[in-house]
């Protein structure tokens, strides 16, 4: 059973990757980090943010995993503040 | 590339003596501020491009020499993506801190980079040399072109040891190619393209073309990774407009030219009395559809 859910979790990580136009073990890493539900849909782009905030900011693993929960953030506090505004 | 002449200092607010620790430090900064990720500024994105070309010529020595020597001809008689160039030499601890910045060595595990980058140009020092000395992984750093055609390297390390490296054609961003004999694991990354960007698998490029060209149709040349090649834009394209250049991507994926308009900044007094005729007679209007 468990072998199962693997081969499950690898099918999902090479579409994500694909997705994302990542390799599979940077996407796993991404995860593995936190940065993202691979379940959950979106998660192909927000991978793929963090590859470029981490390859072209300089910044590590982690760093860009923060990065972009914290931009995700900003997003949606400035979607809230629009709502307010209007 | 724009066709103007760009100046890389101005780009990144440097002065022409500037240390390679300052370059690096203006991009970093820059870089944040105008990543389009990051800033969502209609302009950001042209400027972070602007950013980017500067710093991929003034952080390699080479490439900065011929710039300071040529300015905008620096690329002229030099096929540029074929060169070897730094991006062959590892450096492993603590190097000389010059005209390092391609060369990247990483230990197993979950270690940043900038944590070696630190390492390497001061601040903390090779703690990180110590954990698991065995089982390395380095950074590769290639250009698209480079990864699409894939072929035989050398790499030297640090401590003088060299491997041949077989570089699968259409390799991608994050791949690991083991070097045979060294246990090492080399992890590619592609460096930012000043002409191709990534979208999913695919890449893109822009191709400008004049507002008759897009309206009447026009056969162009579009930038591809072995060269160019001719592509007809069609009739009646708008901006954002993507043509595919099926297989033209890197590793049999598609390359997608997408149309720019341009308009020209100054008319002629002619070309300014048939816009006035065209403005005059068409019934079109963009913003009723």
């Amino acid at each position: 059973m468990p072998t199962l859910a693997l081969v499950r979790m690898n099918g999902r990580l090479d579409t994500l990757a694909r997705e994302a136009g990542m390799h599979p073990d940077l996407v796993a890493r991404f995860i593995r980090l936190g940065l993202v539900d691979p379940a959950e849909p979106g998660a192909g782009a927000q991978l793929a943010q963090a590859a470029r905030l981490r390859r072209d900011l300089g910044i590590g693993y982690s760093g860009a995993v923060l990065a972009c929960q914290l931009l995700a953030r900003i997003d949606e506090l400035e979607t809230r503040l629009r709502r307010y505004e209007r | 590339m724009a066709v103007g002449y760009q100046d890389y200092y101005e780009a990144l607010g440097v002065p022409r003596d500037a240390s390679n620790e300052d370059i690096r430090r203006a991009y970093r900064r820059l870089a944040r501020e105008y990543h389009p990720d990051v800033n969502k500024d209609p302009g950001a994105e042209d400027r972070f491009k602007e950013i980017s070309e500067a710093y991929e010529v003034l952080r390699d020595p080479d490439k900065r020499e011929r710039y300071d020597r040529l300015g905008s001809n620096w690329r002229s008689g030099q096929d540029v993506s074929g060169t070897p160039g730094f991006e062959e030499y590892f450096r492993q601890g603590r190097g000389a801190p010059g005209g390092f910045e391609d060369v990247r060595v990483e230990f197993d595990g979950d270690g940043d980079f900038s944590d070696l980058f630190e390492g390497l140009f001061g601040g903390r020092g090779g703690r990180r040399s110590a954990r698991r000395a065995a089982n390395h992984e380095a950074v590769l750093e290639l250009d698209l072109e480079a990864a699409a055609r894939g072929g035989r390297r050398r790499v030297t390390l640090g401590d003088g040891r060299e491997f041949e490296v077989d570089i699968p054609p259409g390799v991608r961003d994050g791949q690991a190619i083991s070097v045979p004999g060294g246990n090492l694991l080399l992890r590619v990354q592609l460096r930012p393209h000043r002409r191709f960007r990534f979208r999913g698998d695919d890449l893109e490029t822009d191709v400008e073309v004049a507002p008759w060209e897009a309206a009447l149709g026009a056969e162009v040349r579009v930038p591809t990774l072995d060269g160019g090649a001719r592509v007809k834009v069609p009739a009646g394209s708008s901006c954002g407009r993507r043509l595919r250049l099926r297989g033209a991507g890197l590793g049999g994926s598609d390359l997608y030219a997408v149309v720019k308009i341009v308009v020209p900044k100054k008319l002629s007094k002619k070309e300014r009395e048939l816009f006035r005729q065209l403005a005059d007679t068409s019934t079109f209007d963009p913003r009723r559809s």
